[in-house]
């Protein structure tokens, strides 16, 4: 019985501790990417622009300016989405493009690290531009090349700039990777025509920040000085997490629930057996003077006792198998929507080992209710002559 | 005091019980009526069937007649709810089996010490009050081992002392010289002789061993169920 709650409990610690991987790293990554809130024109909350920068954000740098004064804010980044088209002179493949401060960019967010050839873009207003792997592979691109940018301008107009590729990125979702490209804010400022306006700001917070407070401090701040802007939290904006998170929490769910029905049926077993091969002293403890209530108390405690014990023992199998899998360098396959695997990495997360432990606690003990209420209840003169 | 000027612990007022054997029902004791005294040392002697052993389990509340009426100290065990007759078992009634019944995982002292336990006495009450008792039945040195390691002779002893633990009134002891050698029967008989002695607690066998009954001072025969004689002995 031990064995199978303490493999039920080793289950259960090494599934936490992989759930919780997994979701702080896409946390983390979907964070990296989108930062913790995004200040926007209030009418992009509900509308979708049908112009480039129809619902920008005007005077952007002052917004950002009063935006980084906030003691919990650490970085403030200027972001402007645009679409169009990306020609090498041959051939003309769309994108969705990204114009971006550089400097904070790459260092707010994981934008350098996903550099597979190249380099990220430089500062200032140069022609620097970079493309998802995907996307230079329609192009036929590659570092170096020049490439020329063609857009619509806030007021319909087309326009085109030219560029060099300085790097190619992995994108790490494949839709994204196929259409990938970011450039400095001035090389996107003069293609869509426009000064001071942005898509959105991206703003980081410090470590530890209550994120619900500095949402609505900024949204004060930037109120009161006059900006119509809405401030959207990263898990209202990162549908993708969350869908994640749930399919994750279902398959893991129902792995679990398995679980614990097995732990149910063996410990009920078990513990049925106990009963029948215990009668007979059943049988003395009731007829010396032991409560019915007692004999009950005792086979649940034994069920207790037997599932904390199976946990330490867990404890041991899960912390080993943990550490084995973690030295294995198994290259998990991407997640959906990812291009790239991620080596397994099981954590040590003390919620999932306490879970661990009032699930097996709990389960032993529904288990052994039924077996120990029998025991209790048997007469007193048959348990005495059971053989 | 005479024996029949102390107080009566324990009385069966025409008792039945039956029991159910296939379609039918098998009665074991028929309108059996008994009176115990505090102190009595009573054989319940009888072929095999005659419903000794029921007889004493009715006594002994460990189970219920189908009719008639147990008392213990003129309380009605009928009007008795379960936690009530452990309560009484535990406190007032000692109980010494043909196969001992000691529990196999406890030590002898654990053992003896377990009732005293359940009467709510602290750790060392309980360590004392068992190492007491070991010493009584000649089993001092014995207190550490467990049951399995002992002689019949000696876990009976244990029994006995567990039996003791709580300084009941009556000792019901069910054949307790079935599973022992003639040697070994005489010292433990000796014993529940020399305990009542001493004690004034009362011990009640269902036995059908002649060496019980040469040591009782009162034997109550019993045939198909029926008390068919009831006589007490001159010491």
């Amino acid at each position: 019985m031990g064995t199978v709650v303490a493999f039920g409990f080793a289950a259960f610690a090494l599934a936490g501790g992989f759930i919780a991987q997994s979701f702080e790293g896409l946390k983390e990554g979907t964070i990296r990417s989108i930062g913790h809130l995004q200040i926007v024109d209030r009418r992009a909350v509900k509308q979708t622009e049908e112009a480039t920068l129809e619902f920008g954000l005007k005077d952007a740098g002052r917004a950002r300016a009063i935006a980084a004064a906030d003691p919990d804010v650490e970085a403030v980044l200027p972001r402007i989405e645009f679409v169009g088209l990306a020609t090498n002179g041959t051939k003309s493949v769309p994108y969705l493009g990204l114009g971006v401060d550089p400097g904070p960019e790459a260092a707010a967010t994981l934008a350098r690290e996903l550099v597979a050839a190249g380099k990220y873009l430089s500062g200032g207003d140069g022609e620097d531009v970079v493309l998802g792997t995907g996307l230079a592979s329609a192009l036929g691109a590659k570092t170096g090349d020049r490439i020329t940018l063609m857009a619509t301008t806030p007021d319909g107009s087309l326009n085109a700039v030219d560029a060099v590729v300085s790097g190619l990125v992995d994108v790490r979702i494949k839709e994204l990777n196929d259409r990938y490209l970011a450039a400095g804010i001035g090389l996107v400022s003069r293609l869509v025509e426009t000064s001071e306006t942005v898509s959105k700001l991206v703003v980081f917070l410090r470590r530890g920040a209550d994120e619900k407070k500095a949402a609505a401090r900024l949204e004060r701040s930037l109120s009161a000085a006059g900006f119509p802007i809405a401030v959207r939290h990263w898990e209202d904006l990162a549908a993708f997490y969350g869908q994640v998170k749930l399919l994750y929490i279902g398959i893991f769910g129902f792995v679990g629930a398995v679980l614990v029905v097995i732990v149910i049926l063996s410990a009920a077993i078990v513990m049925t057996m106990s009963v029948t091969e215990r009668t007979r002293e059943i049988g003395t403890l009731r007829a010396i003077g032991t409560r019915p209530s007692r004999v009950q108390a005792m086979f649940l405690a034994e069920g207790a006792v037997l599932a904390l014990a199976g946990c330490v023992a867990g404890a041991l199998v899960a912390l080993v198998i943990r550490a084995i899998l973690n030295a294995s360098g198994i290259i998990l396959p991407p997640p959906p929507g990812a291009t790239h695997g991620l080596p397994i990495n099981v954590k040590f997360y003390p919620l999932a080992y306490a879970a661990g432990i009032a699930a097996m606690v709990g389960t032993m003990l529904v288990a052994s209710w039924f077996p120990a209420r029998r025991a209790s209840r048997i007469p007193i003169v048959e348990a005495l002559t059971h053989v | 005091m005479g024996a029949t000027d102390r107080p009566i612990l324990l009385s069966a007022r025409s008792v039945s019980r039956s029991y159910r054997l296939g379609a039918g029902l098998v009665p074991a004791i028929r309108d059996v009526s008994l009176e115990v005294r505090a102190g009595e040392f009573v054989a319940i002697q009888g072929p095999s069937g005659s419903g000794k052993t029921t007889l004493l389990n009715l006594l002994g509340l460990l189970d219920a007649p189908d009719s008639g009426e147990i008392r213990f100290e003129e309380e009605r065990a009928a009007e008795l709810s379960e936690n009530a007759k452990s309560d009484l078992r535990r406190d007032r009634f000692g109980f010494v089996f043909q196969t001992f019944n000691l529990i196999p995982v406890l030590s002898a002292r654990e053992n003896v010490a377990y009732p005293v336990g359940l009467a709510g006495k602290t750790a060392s009450e309980r360590s004392a009050r068992a190492g007491e008792l070991l010493a009584e039945v000649g089993l001092a040195d014995k207190a550490d081992v467990r049951p399995d390691l002992l002689s019949g002779g000696q876990r009976q002893r244990v029994a006995i002392a567990r039996a003791l633990a709580n300084r009941p009134a009556v000792v019901f002891a069910d054949e307790p010289t079935a599973n022992l050698d003639s040697k070994t029967a005489d010292e433990i008989l000796d014993l529940m002789r020399a305990l009542n002695e001493e004690s004034g607690v009362a011990f009640l066998f269902a036995t059908h061993d002649p060496r019980v009954v040469a040591r009782a001072r009162r034997v109550v025969s019993l045939h198909d169920g029926r008390v068919q004689s009831d006589g007490v002995r001159e010491p």
